[in-house]
């Protein structure tokens, strides 16, 4: 662990420095990654799921073309079909960003793509023995940490329930190690969803969604299981990254999905959503120094479950994108006063949205549909795309759409941005720090 | 018609010879093969004789393929996903079993305990011999969902650590057909809980074991509440089954009822409510579930499931076929209510009217039937 410890030290350096809306870059990708996109993100790959009586019925990684003015603006410039449905879900790059790792929840197999010309990203490597070497299941995120990557997984394959844990691998995907999720002694439930460090606190937070049994059944047949719907996590784990140790363990009832800490130089707080309850829940230290969470704004009529799943934070920790499932649409939360969010925008963006991926400095913001397989809605209700809009601080503007199912694609989840190597767009994380300075 | 009668023929024959009773060597001197006589815990019946006495290398070699993720096509599923050990090899997270790529099955997983003992397997009781029933999940498309019975094999043959241990288990066939089934059935088979509180002092002469309200429970059981004229108790020892197949109502009112409100837990006391249609909206269409009928297709039979067995009835929530019912105190109070005598129509069930008193003792009663699981010989 020492390796990459003492690159977390020089990260947060880097990090601690703050961020300046000059940088295009994605808001929610780990502290620790590389290669910044200084400018126009030039690519778009989309992890999608495949479906069944759509094209090769094939999980794929998509590329997109998202540069404006060029030929193939808003068009697939490639895909790559890695075989077999296993609920594809989340990516995350390496922290020299120059490998993708994607993983599925369902058959576990994690693809390390090497995206060295991301317009036609390669398939480099296949884990396929997560659940035989570690005994978790459900790879969920992907989280750069200098030199390794951090997997969070959601479920175990013992009995399929949320109990589960972090697995360590290193950039070149090798197992280092693994963590149990806290459990009872600590108050915790033992699930995972989501990893977000915080180096300048030493603080990884985590989040905790559901296991194999409830993620991959059919929704409609969820919420009419009572007794499963209790198997949801209700709690977040607040860890010592530098010895990966859990220090304590905060409740937030209801599913805490998407963990956002603000980008804004100096802020030490983080965001999450609960899926369940609907809630907008703030992590940060009380005036004792002690991590606390409360819950500081309500989305939509929680009576009606609206969903909430991907949140994306303003890099200025001003503005939060909030997309609400059950009714497709996009809010927009002033979070300029943290404690107290509101919602001051919306938009249907489709009859399903889950995915929300803003550039760094907010002008381009993109959705994508499906949450899980069998979450997705049916039929003529299953809109299946990737919608790339302008946000001028007032109105989002509909640039382009790929409809996922017309061009036999399948469903569109996780987006990444990329550049090539030698664009001006991307800058290194040194230049960034530099940049900062001057 | 002649051509496909003929086929037929011939597929019975194949299916005949195929899965006929393992030809054993006579000699069984090799410690692998060597079998031992098979003790039954207080309470159950004589091990039917197939299964009287067992051979411990085979019983391991069934073991092992139960728990293998890796007979299933995408390496996610085994008999162990749905039938988990900590759960007396039930399933209590869902009210159906979730299986290929998350389809949901039409039933609840049953326990696998004292399996050796049923005359029929599924709710529906469409199978009737253990290694013959292992082969309906490893080829069932909505479970573990392999395309062949051959697929299975040479998944299995080109495994590294099989081919020795099936050699030593089945030196005549090796990995076949028979010696998938044979293994798994013989560690099913093993797979026997009792000796529960109930057995130790009904069958075991200890007095004063039970509490005055579980003895109140047993006598309601066998008496008022009628439970054991299908869940049987005999003179020597129980099944809590007659093996016969019933109408409760539990699935003529799912196929035939209207529209039911959900209460939704959230979070620890959080709910909401949303109505059969609201949720239809995005959710999947329910799959149909006519019971024995779907075997037999007498009228008789539609909407009626196997009797089952109720031993550690409190470990393998939540209840009935389709898992509609999460409580014990709810499969009581449904009972009691003379719910089911509404929609059943066999003429079994009537109305029972049982005191508050009396619906805990009932429940008392049923936990006690909670045995010692034994797993291994």
């Amino acid at each position: 662990m020492r390796t990459w410890i003492f690159g977390a030290c020089l990260s947060a350096l880097v990090v601690g420095g703050g961020l300046k809306a000059a940088y295009a870059d994605e808001t929610c990708n780990s502290p620790f990654t590389a290669a910044l996109i200084k400018g126009q993100e030039e690519y778009l790959h989309v992890w999608t799921l495949g479906m069944k009586g759509v094209g090769d019925e094939s999980d794929k990684l998509v590329t997109i073309d998202v540069v404006p003015g060029s030929p193939t603006y808003g068009k697939v410039v490639d895909t790559l079909s890695v075989g077999g449905r296993g609920e594809a879900h989340h990516m995350g790059f390496t922290d020299d960003r120059r490998f993708l790792w994607a993983g599925r929840l369902d058959d576990n197999k994690i693809f390390i793509f090497d995206i060295q010309d991301p317009a036609k990203p390669k398939l480099h490597k296949t884990i396929t023995d997560l659940a035989e070497k570690t005994g978790f299941v459900g790879p969920h995120t992907f989280y750069a940490m200098p030199g390794r990557v951090l997997v969070q997984a959601l479920s175990n394959s013992k009995d399929h329930t949320g109990r589960t844990g972090v697995i360590v691998y290193s950039n070149q995907g090798e197992l280092v190690s693994t963590y149990d999720m806290p459990t009872a002694s600590m108050g915790g439930d033992g699930y995972g969803y989501d990893i977000g460090v915080n180096p300048n606190q030493n603080v990884m937070l985590t989040s905790s969604f559901t296991g194999w049994t409830n993620y991959m059944m059919d929704l409609g047949t969820l919420v009419k299981d009572a007794g499963a719907m209790k198997n949801f996590g209700n709690t977040m784990a607040v860890w010592d990254v530098k010895s990966m140790k859990p220090i304590k363990v905060l409740s937030v009832p209801g599913a805490p999905l998407e963990i956002r800490w603000s980008l804004k130089p100096g802020a030490d707080w983080a965001l999450t959503a609960t899926a369940l309850t609907s809630k907008i829940w703030l992590v940060r230290k009380d005036d004792k120094g002690e991590w606390q969470a409360k819950d500081v704004a309500t989305v939509g009529d929680p009576a009606k479950i609206p969903l909430p799943v991907d949140i994306s934070i303003a890099a200025d920790g001003k503005h939060l994108w909030v997309n609400t499932f059950m009714d497709g649409s996009a809010r927009l939360f002033d979070i300029s006063n943290v404690e107290a969010p509101k919602e001051v925008y919306s938009k249907k963006i489709g009859n399903q949205v889950n995915m929300v991926s803003q550039s760094w400095d907010g002008k381009r913001v993109y959705f994508t549909t499906s949450l899980l397989a069998n979450w997705d809605k049916k039929g003529e209700e299953n809109d299946q795309f990737l919608k790339s809009y302008d946000w001028d601080g007032k109105e989002l503007t509909e640039r382009f759409k790929i409809d996922f199912i017309a061009e036999k694609l399948g469903r569109a989840h996780h987006m990444k941005f990329s550049a090539r190597p030698n664009s001006k767009a991307i800058g290194s994380t040194m230049d960034v720090y530099r940049s900062l300075q001057n | 018609m002649k051509i496909r009668i003929s086929a037929l023929a011939i597929a019975i024959l194949w299916t005949a010879t195929s899965f006929a009773e393992p030809r054993e060597p006579a000699a069984t001197a090799s410690p692998e093969r060597k079998a031992t006589e098979f003790a039954v815990p207080l309470g159950l019946p004589p091990m039917p004789p197939r299964f009287a006495t067992v051979q411990p290398a085979k019983v391991e070699l069934g073991r092992k393929l139960f728990f293998d993720r890796r007979l299933s096509f995408n390496n996610t599923l085994s008999c162990a996903m749905c039938h988990l050990e900590e759960d007396a090899f039930a399933s209590t997270q869902s009210k159906k079993s979730i299986g290929m790529e998350g389809r949901t099955l039409r039933r609840n997983a049953p326990s696998v305990l004292n399996v050796v003992y049923q005359r029929s397997l599924f709710h529906d009781g469409r199978e009737n011999r253990i290694d013959l029933q292992v082969w309906m999940p490893l080829l069932a498309e909505d479970e573990m969902a392999n395309p062949s019975m051959g697929y299975v094999l040479d998944r299995i043959g080109e495994l590294d650590d099989y081919d020795a241990q099936f050699n030593r288990v089945y030196p005549a066939e090796g990995i076949s057909v028979h010696s998938v089934g044979d293994a798994i059935a013989a560690y099913e088979a093993t797979l026997l809980s009792a000796n529960s509180r109930f057995d130790r002092w009904h069958f075991g002469g200890e007095k004063g074991l039970l509490t005055k309200a579980e003895v109140a429970g047993f006598q309601i059981f066998t008496g008022k509440g009628g439970c054991s004229t299908c869940h049987r108790i005999e003179q020597e020892s129980a099944l809590f089954t007659d093996h016969r197949f019933h109408n409760t109502g539990i699935g003529y009112r799912a196929a035939m009822g209207s529209g039911r409100i959900h209460v939704i837990p959230l979070a620890p006391g959080v709910t909401t409510s949303m109505s059969d249609s609201q949720i239809d909206a995005f959710g999947e269409s329910p799959r149909n579930d006519v019971g024995r009928f779907e075997v037999t297709l007498k009228e008789s039979d539609r909407w009626a499931y196997k009797t089952p067995s109720l031993r550690n009835v409190s470990r393998t929530k939540p209840y009935m076929h389709d898992g509609s019912i999460a409580t014990l105190e709810d499969v009581v109070d449904f009972y009691s209510s003379g719910a089911a005598a509404r929609h059943a129509t066999d003429g079994i069930l009537t109305r029972l009217d049982l005191s508050v008193d009396e619906k805990a003792e009932l429940v008392a009663f049923l936990r006690t039937l909670d045995g010692e699981q034994r797993s291994r010989p």
